[in-house]
């Protein structure tokens, strides 16, 4: 249909990097309430956490034992508790920890 | 020279405190006003739209005199900061800006010392109150009469934001009771929050 030469055409779309690491432009870990505590003997390494988070928060180990959280992310949405298949998932009150503190200076 | 214009920020989470947050910078304003002083109160333009629990500002500024500064759309140097949502202490720096001696409200059943080691620029203030806001009227209002110029058809001031206005009230002279009583809907919470109200003079 249109006639351009070889040396000028591009590809259809564009290619962008997958972020394949944390992005730390966009810290969700201070909207949380209540955040998700595991219980290790209850888990039977189901993976519906893992599969479930929209932000990727639970991953495996580095041994592949059992699942952690990353608290940096976790915006407290609980659908790990929802979804968890053995209740080894229960909610706590965040101030009840001491860490888990983001502090950002403005919202996003 | 113009009289100093007092800052009021009001912290509170994104959609489901969102109508909250709002009532206490307008009941806020709109009782001040009533004491004959400048008063004007709004969102914060950045936060918006604002997602679920995403902490987000309302802003309210009182003055003895008319407020130059109108059409500045953020509060650089608050001096009272209003959390309607404790756990926002361990997400943002919400003293920012603040100048040594100003006050900090917080919604919340602990005690005062328990929401200050969270906050590691805690010597700029010299009042905290604490208020067990969500034990007073249970939960929080989920409404969006009233944003964006719209008819605010709850009125201000049913949910958790009356005790919240009511233990401000405690810590503050900028407005009186009567003056809150007169704007905010639900009294009984207004007067238990001024009567609950952990005041706890700091330094």
């Amino acid at each position: 249909m249109f006639n351009i030469p070889k040396e000028k055409a591009v590809p259809l779309g564009c290619v962008t990097p997958a972020p394949v690491t944390e992005q730390p432009m966009m810290i969700t870990g201070n909207w949380r309430e209540f955040r998700p505590v595991l219980e290790p003997e209850k888990c039977d390494l189901c993976m519906n956490c893992v599969v479930f988070c929209p932000d990727a928060c639970f991953q495996l180990d580095e041994a592949g034992e059992m699942v952690v959280l990353n608290e940096k992310y976790c915006k407290g949405c609980n659908i790990c508790i929802n979804e968890c298949a053995t209740d080894a998932l229960i909610k706590v009150y965040e101030l009840d920890f001491d860490d888990g503190v983001v502090r950002l200076e403005t919202p996003f | 020279m113009a009289s100093k214009v007092h800052q009021i920020t009001v912290w509170a989470r994104g959609v489901v405190q969102d109508k909250e947050g709002r009532d206490i910078a307008n009941g806020l304003a709109n009782a001040a006003e009533k004491d004959g002083k400048f008063t004007q109160a709004f969102d914060n333009y950045v936060d918006l739209p604002d997602r679920v629990n995403v902490p987000l500002r309302k802003y309210a500024r009182i003055s003895d005199e008319e407020i130059e500064e109108r059409y500045e759309y953020e509060n650089e140097k608050p001096e009272i900061v209003i959390v309607a949502d404790a756990t926002i202490v361990k997400g943002m720096n919400i003293l920012r800006g603040m100048e040594k001696g100003g006050m900090l409200v917080v919604a919340t059943d602990r005690k005062p010392e328990d929401i200050l080691k969270f906050i590691p620029n805690r010597d700029l203030l010299s009042t905290i109150v604490c208020i067990d806001a969500k034990a007073i009227c249970g939960e929080q209002t989920v409404d969006f009469s009233g944003s964006e110029g719209g008819v605010d058809s709850l009125g201000i001031g049913q949910g958790i934001s009356a005790p919240i206005l009511g233990a401000l009230a405690r810590g503050t002279n900028l407005v009186t009771l009567d003056n809150l009583a007169a704007v905010v809907k639900n009294q009984e919470a207004l007067r238990k929050g001024h009567e609950q109200a952990v005041v706890q003079a700091l330094n």
